[in-house]
């Protein structure tokens, strides 16, 4: 007697038993094998391809920047608003040095100066949040999820290891080029109103002085709010926040700020506004391994497949993950950070295949930046 | 403390745990308790597996995103060596409380750091490991873990192994890599700027740290092995120190 044989919808095979739904697919029997050849993935793609980016800058009007990432059926939002924080507000303030060590700043060292002052003074604040109804396991009224919370230590982790924008960039200053200019306006003015308030000058003159010599003195920095909210969520959601806070600040343009010294602010224009410099094109790949025995002690036995961008299906069913992000656009290959967790088939060999991989898929992302 | 100073542990150090550990290297002090397999609650409990929760508890103030990052990376590393198909619908609860770590003369302290601070995964791990073993928690293997750094120093590349808070600052690339007892890599988490190149000098100074094939004999070899050691054997310390438990444990026979 033969056991009778169900025919089950796809989707409710996939409900039911996820894990041989996608074991299934992946390899295909030999006898129906007429059609697809092929192994694909429940979602019709092949083991290594990934979904394609879509990128629309600009797309709220309040933010300095803003950016809507799509990647299949991921999409998130990411806003970029600039506040500004003067110095008189920031406990632990330590004025530059000298104006020299700026160009040292630049290079790679993570923590002097220029972008020890993006950490010590937080001014860039990414926060991300997951929108009930973006994915079924998103309840209503819950505090930030693990899931939230790991993705918004990641995504600052990663713009302060990048260097994607430096502190010198998000400087307002007392210009040290029109200074000279301006010095002679200044004193007149100001040795007027001198005259007017005698008490509590003390400061203020030698601030003056400070600027008649022509050195520049920090009066103010941005701080950068990178609000990313993901509208749908689909699986790799570190991916497409990644690529949202990068077009994003790509996209930012902040009002051109000036120090008024007659009034002592900080001054921003209605018109004129800068382009935010963002250095490098970083863009994050993640794969995730899928095993073809569920239940079994030992990792290494059985098949398995390295799925690229992995959908939600796929999320739930593998347990190791690897991102790598990768910048080319110096024509090298520089990988800015890698994460391997969960599992230990990625071996040596496996990561520098992958690196490869993630070197196409940065292709793409850029082509997708424009 | 210098970060060359030998790592050191206790097993049991704590009374009404079912395992705990405390350890210290580098620097950093970390105690672990472990309990399990316990009950678990309703919406953590799986139906094949244990489910495997780790809470990272900072030396000063409460945990924030941070320490929600430390905790998702070492329980899925953690869950890949711990039988956890053993236990169904059970819960393995690991705690690590950090209770110290090296401070950074050259920059202000600052209480609240949402950055991922790579030198106390090592030793998180580490701890963790200890203190399973300490509660006879059934694993798969053991895992043993170390930091690497790779900085620019007068146009050479310089690689620091347990690197001091001043050498992450300083470094260009800092990464963390865990193996596990067959010499599987189990965890690999780089961070900055480097070349594939670059990474593999990496995997080459972590794996002899982390995977020294144990002397074979006792004795004039093991002499020999310390000697020329680029950094310590982390598989021959666990092994110690749960050696030294064991036999501390079975003195009264």
């Amino acid at each position: 007697m033969t056991a009778p044989t169900i025919n089950l919808p796809g989707p409710i095979f996939a409900k039911l038993s996820p894990h041989p739904f996608l074991l299934r697919n992946l390899t295909p029997a030999a006898s129906n094998s007429s059609s697809s050849a092929a192994p694909t993935r429940t979602n019709g793609r092949a083991s290594q391809e990934a979904r394609p980016v879509h990128i629309t800058a600009s797309s709220l009007s309040h933010a300095h920047g803003s950016a809507l990432v799509r990647v299949g059926d991921t999409t998130v939002i990411c806003g970029v608003r600039g506040e500004l924080l003067p110095v008189e507000r920031i406990p632990q303030f330590r004025p530059l040095v000298d104006n020299n060590s700026q160009d040292e700043i630049g290079g790679t060292g993570t923590g002097t100066g220029g972008s020890g002052a993006l950490r010590d003074y937080d001014l860039l604040v990414p926060n991300i949040e997951l929108a009930t109804g973006a994915a079924p396991q998103f309840l209503p009224g819950v505090p930030p999820t693990a899931l939230a919370q790991t993705l918004s230590t990641r995504v600052y982790s990663l713009l302060h290891a990048t260097g994607l924008v430096e502190a010198a960039d998000l400087r307002c200053g007392t210009a040290p080029g029109r200074s000279a200019r301006r010095v002679g306006r200044i004193r007149r003015t100001v040795g007027t109103r001198i005259r007017k308030w005698e008490r509590g000058m003390r400061r203020r003159r030698r601030r003056r002085r400070a600027e008649v010599e022509g050195e520049e003195r920090v009066v103010a920095y941005w701080v950068l709010y990178v609000d990313l909210l993901f509208l749908s969520f689909d699986g790799n959601p570190f991916d497409a926040a990644w690529a949202a806070v990068v077009a994003a600040l790509r996209d930012t343009k902040l009002p051109a700020a000036r120090w008024d010294p007659d009034r002592e602010l900080v001054v921003c224009s209605r018109t004129e506004e800068r382009k935010l410099n963002v250095r490098g094109l970083p863009v994050a790949c993640s794969a995730a391994v899928f095993m073809e025995k569920e239940q079994s002690d030992a990792p290494g036995e059985g098949r398995n497949w390295i799925l690229l961008d992995p959908d939600r299906l796929e999320e739930t069913l593998c347990r190791e993950m690897i991102t790598v992000v990768v910048d080319c656009s110096d024509g090298e290959t520089r990988i800015k950070s890698m994460e391997k967790q969960g599992g230990t088939v990625i071996g040596r060999e496996l990561i520098r295949g992958y690196v490869g991989v993630a070197e196409g898929r940065w292709k793409e992302v850029q082509k997708a930046m424009g | 403390m210098t970060a060359t100073s030998a790592p050191e542990a206790a097993l049991g150090v704590l009374p009404r745990a079912d395992g705990s550990a405390k350890y210290s290297h580098a620097g950093y002090t970390v105690t672990a308790s472990v309990n399990g397999p316990i009950e678990a609650q309703r919406r953590d409990e799986h139906a094949y597996e244990a489910h495997v929760d780790v809470i990272v508890r900072p030396a000063a103030g409460v945990g924030g995103t941070r320490e929600r990052h430390l905790e998702s990376i070492l329980q899925s590393s953690l869950s890949q060596i711990i039988l956890v198909k053993n236990f169904p619908r059970s819960l393995i609860q690991i705690v690590l409380q950090v209770e110290d770590s090296p401070e950074n003369d050259y920059v202000n302290t600052k209480l609240v750091q949402a950055s991922l601070n790579f030198a106390i995964m090592p030793a998180l791990m580490q701890t963790a490991v200890l203190a399973l073993l300490s509660a006879g928690v059934p694993m798969r293997a053991t895992a043993t873990a170390t930091a690497v750094t790779i900085a620019q120093q007068d146009g050479a590349k310089r690689i620091t192994v347990d690197p001091t808070p001043r050498d992450i600052e300083t470094a260009r690339s800092v990464h963390v890599l865990a193996f596990t007892s067959h010499d599987e890599l189990l965890l690999a988490e780089s961070e900055g700027d480097f070349t594939v190149k670059e990474w593999d000098d990496v995997y080459e100074t972590a794996k002899a740290i982390c995977c020294r094939s144990a002397p074979a004999k006792e004795g004039v070899a093991m002499v020999l092995d310390d000697e020329d050691a680029s950094g310590p054997d982390m598989r021959q310390f666990l092994r110690s120190a749960a050696g030294a438990k064991v036999a501390a444990d079975l003195h009264w026979k």
